[in-house]
């Protein structure tokens, strides 16, 4: 009797709990929609953002990012320039990963080897393959040795994930990557393939804890079904919305629309080998035809914002004063005049279906008015990058395309796309070439600044590339949910709050 | 009989090898999944590395041996993307493939052979014909868009059933209608083609003069013979949904095989693309034999080997 009396009192207590006003309580399970499941939550055997998105939660990174963009600690708590090619790393003593052992230098090594071991193949092993030495120099210290003074060598160890040596070593790549344990906010609960990911949060997280006990990440792959999630209250954050879907949800009395500018530039490449960008009065012509801030208050709904130059304020070397050509139709038809017959050769526009296509049309138009002759031609992303990355015969004569290099730094944009080494660059000019390998050796930042500026420059006078705009992120949020997005699109649970 | 099934077994063989076999080559035609593997900053050394790791830097036809060497233990390989085997991603996928395929031929059959019936019998009524416009409409609407209008009504609107995603039946209804519709108004003309074809006949002619009535005709004659159209029907249908419904699995975020073969080829996952037709090359040669098998059932006539009796 007395049992069947304490049941009834626990399932009051339940009840009385459940229907608590929703001020009282705090949000328990959070859940967010991505476009897919994460490809693998082990976080250094792919590169897509879906996994990103969870695995950036489970683990913690040797530094990180503020939401401002800073670059701040997190499992380093100081570092130190000890000769050019030296950096000394102090690693936090109170982290523990997920199994309750304690994270130490020698997980911290581990982790460097593990990417930049060429026989692993991580496919980030070009963002970290400039460190050729990392050891523990004390139980608390780590010394990374770079084969040259290297200044985004910290932009690029935000990306750097921790694994824990021991669980690593001994279940294997395989086994650790359907059952990832890191030292993050939250671990890692389950994973039902196909459908969602479901994370939970750890109670001793050496930082902020994370605000939800559980979250879950699901596969919705269509953007419609994600606003309508939102809208029906089933979800609480969704990614990658466009200005039309933000539009729709603004009415919405559930939801709001969180938005925020990336590190992602938007940019027409032109390829100056190929007719009729081998003349540079037709190269100007373009940069002068196209309309950005139309592009952007009348296509993308005001969310994203031109830029002079090929990068955005989110990078380091950024230059706030460049000028460069701005939209003059008959600045424009005045030079394809100029440029005579070669300038009617037919141009092919190259693009893909990721990116948008709206976007694409206008530019066809836009050069169309100035008196050029414009073909689209679309193909599947791998198709397009491998013409991108094929060399000055295989790349189109024009392509439009969005960069980011994850790494908020000039060198992960400029180098790759202008400098004669690169696979993706069909530009040659020994200046830029010669100021891209000042800056990318250089330490310091007025040494850079001075370099990318005279980088910006030559783009602007002879339009190797047209910068367009810097891409916004536009994500869709329940309306208890307090986050600010962040450029460089990561989702950390813990710097979310609820609030109804 | 015995060389009905033996000769079944051959064409499967020869199915599966060529289809496998034309995917393998069709595929790899525009290239490698390397460059989407790799960050933008990744340099060629970097991408040729990557290449070489996955295997992709060997010759075609050394590739393809190895691919058949595996296939002929079992073993459908491992996914570049997911790092794991592909057998666990269709494993993991084909309930929910099931499920739905299930659902749309409930769906499919259980109204569109009663519309059928319905059809025939009420040929020149005039509510016959404002039913053969909605099973028109029906058919007419694109899933893409059948889908959306369904969530927006019956999830955000009214709140009865849940926008997406699995979970209990309740999470079954809405894809199984919008991809049932479709089949729904094959069944239904189908049906009623071929029940107009059998009520011409002689012997309902004198059945129904003979005071037959009409209930006991259908269940006992016509329901039979009218069928083998309605079964040749529904397996190609059940093998159209056992494919995967893609458009209806991206909409309703249902992680069935439609969904992830059409990420595999976007993302040139080849092994789980293969695997996946393979599988599909199988169930369809699975589903036409069996009906085959029906129709001899149903008409004691018709013999194994094609012919009649």
């Amino acid at each position: 009797m007395l049992r069947r009396g304490r049941g009834w009192a626990a399932a009051l207590l339940g009840l009385s709990l459940t229907m608590a006003p929703g001020a009282l309580m705090a949000k328990d399970k959070l859940t967010v929609d991505l476009v897919n499941e994460p490809s693998s939550l082990d976080p250094q055997v792919q590169w897509n953002p879906d996994s990103y998105y969870v695995y950036r939660n489970i683990f913690d990174n040797l530094v990180t990012r503020d939401d401002k963009g800073e670059i701040i600690p997190q499992i380093a708590t100081a570092w130190k320039q000890t000769s050019e090619t030296e950096v000394e790393f102090t690693i936090r003593e109170d982290v523990t990963f997920h199994d309750g052992q304690k994270l130490k230098a020698d997980d911290v090594v581990f982790s460097v080897q593990r990417i930049t071991d060429p026989k692993f193949a991580s496919p980030q092993l070009g963002q970290f393959n400039k460190i050729v030495k990392a050891e523990a120099t004390s139980p608390t210290t780590v010394k990374l040795t770079t084969d040259g003074p290297y200044p985004a060598l910290l932009s690029q160890l935000v990306k750097l994930s921790i694994v824990p040596k021991h669980v690593v070593e001994a279940v294997g790549k395989d086994a650790f990557n359907l059952k990832p344990v890191g030292s993050g906010p939250y671990k890692f609960d389950s994973w039902q393939r196909g459908v969602q990911v479901t994370l939970s949060a750890y109670d001793r997280y050496w930082g902020p804890k994370g605000p939800f006990a559980t979250a879950v990440f699901r596969a919705v792959p269509d953007a419609a079904t994600r606003v309508a999630n939102l809208q029906a209250g089933t979800s609480d954050l969704a990614v990658t919305l466009d200005s039309d879907l933000a539009a729709q949800l603004k009415s919405s009395p559930k939801a709001k629309v969180l938005s925020v500018l990336t590190e992602r530039v938007a940019y027409l490449r032109l390829n100056p080998a190929k007719p009729p960008f081998d003349n540079i009065k037709v190269r100007q012509a373009v940069a002068y035809a196209i309309d950005k801030g139309a592009m952007v208050d009348g296509i993308l709904g005001g969310y994203d914002q031109p830029v002079p130059e090929m990068l955005t304020p989110a990078h380091e070397g950024w230059v706030a004063d460049i000028a460069a050509p701005s939209y003059d139709l008959t600045k424009a038809q005045a030079l394809v005049k100029e440029a005579g017959e070669g300038g009617k050769a037919e141009i092919e526009l190259a693009t893909s279906p990721v990116f948008d296509q709206r976007i694409v049309q206008a530019i066809q138009q836009m050069l169309t008015e100035a008196g050029l002759n414009v073909k689209i031609n679309m193909s599947d992303m791998a198709s397009y990058l491998k013409r991108a990355q094929g060399g000055i015969d295989a790349t189109p004569a024009l392509s439009f395309g969005r960069w980011s290099c994850s790494c908020q730094d000039a060198d992960g944009v400029l180098f790759p796309l202008l400098h004669k080494s690169s696979s993706w660059s069909v530009y040659r000019n020994p200046k830029a070439d010669e100021l891209l390998e000042k800056a990318r050796q250089s330490l310091d930042e007025k040494v850079r600044l001075e370099a990318y500026r005279g980088v910006h420059e030559i783009v602007a006078q002879d339009v190797p590339l047209v910068p367009l705009y810097q891409s916004a992120a536009i994500y869709g949020a329940a309306k208890g949910l307090q986050w600010q997005p962040s450029p460089s699109e990561s989702m950390f649970l813990n710097r979310m709050a609820w609030k109804d | 009989m015995r060389r009905f099934f033996l000769r079944r077994i051959g064409q499967v063989i020869g199915t599966v090898f060529g289809v496998v076999t034309l995917i393998f080559f069709l595929q790899r035609l525009t290239g490698d999944p390397t460059y989407l593997l790799v960050p933008e900053t990744a340099t060629q050394a970097d991408i040729d590395a990557m290449r070489a790791a996955l295997g992709f830097d060997r010759p075609l036809f050394v590739q393809y041996l190895a691919f058949l060497k595996q296939i002929a233990s079992f073993d459908l390989g491992r996914s570049v993307i997911q790092n794991i085997p592909v057998w666990d991603i269709i494993a993991s996928r084909l309930p929910y493939t099931l499920q739905l395929a299930g659902g749309a031929l409930l769906v499919a059959c259980g109204l569109g052979i009663p519309v059928g019936v319905v059809l025939a019998l009420y040929r020149d009524h005039p509510a016959s014909r404002l039913l053969a416009s909605i099973v028109l409409a029906a058919q007419s609407m694109p899933t893409f868009w059948s889908g959306i209008i369904l969530i927006m009504i019956f999830a955000v609107t009214l709140g009865w059933l849940p926008p997406s995603s699995t979970g209990g039946i309740e999470h079954l209804i809405m894809p199984s209608l919008a991809l049932g519709l479709l089949s729904m108004a094959t069944f239904a003309r189908i049906t009623r083609t071929s029940l107009l074809d059998e009520l011409s006949k002689d012997y309902v002619r004198t059945a129904r003069s003979r005071g037959v009535p009409m209930t006991l005709l259908l269940r006992r004659h016509l329901a039979r013979n009218a069928s083998i159209p309605v079964i040749t029907v529904a397996a190609l249908e059940i093998s159209n949904l056992l494919a995967g419904a893609v458009i209806v699995e991206t909409v309703f975020a249902w992680p069935g095989l439609g969904q992830v073969t059409v990420q595999s080829i976007l993302a040139r996952d080849f092994l789980v693309v293969q695997g996946i037709v393979i599988l599909g090359a199988f169930v369809t040669v699975a589903l036409n034999l069996a009906a085959d098998l029906l129709y001899s059932a149903v008409d004691p006539r018709i013999r194994l080997d094609g012919t009649r009796r």
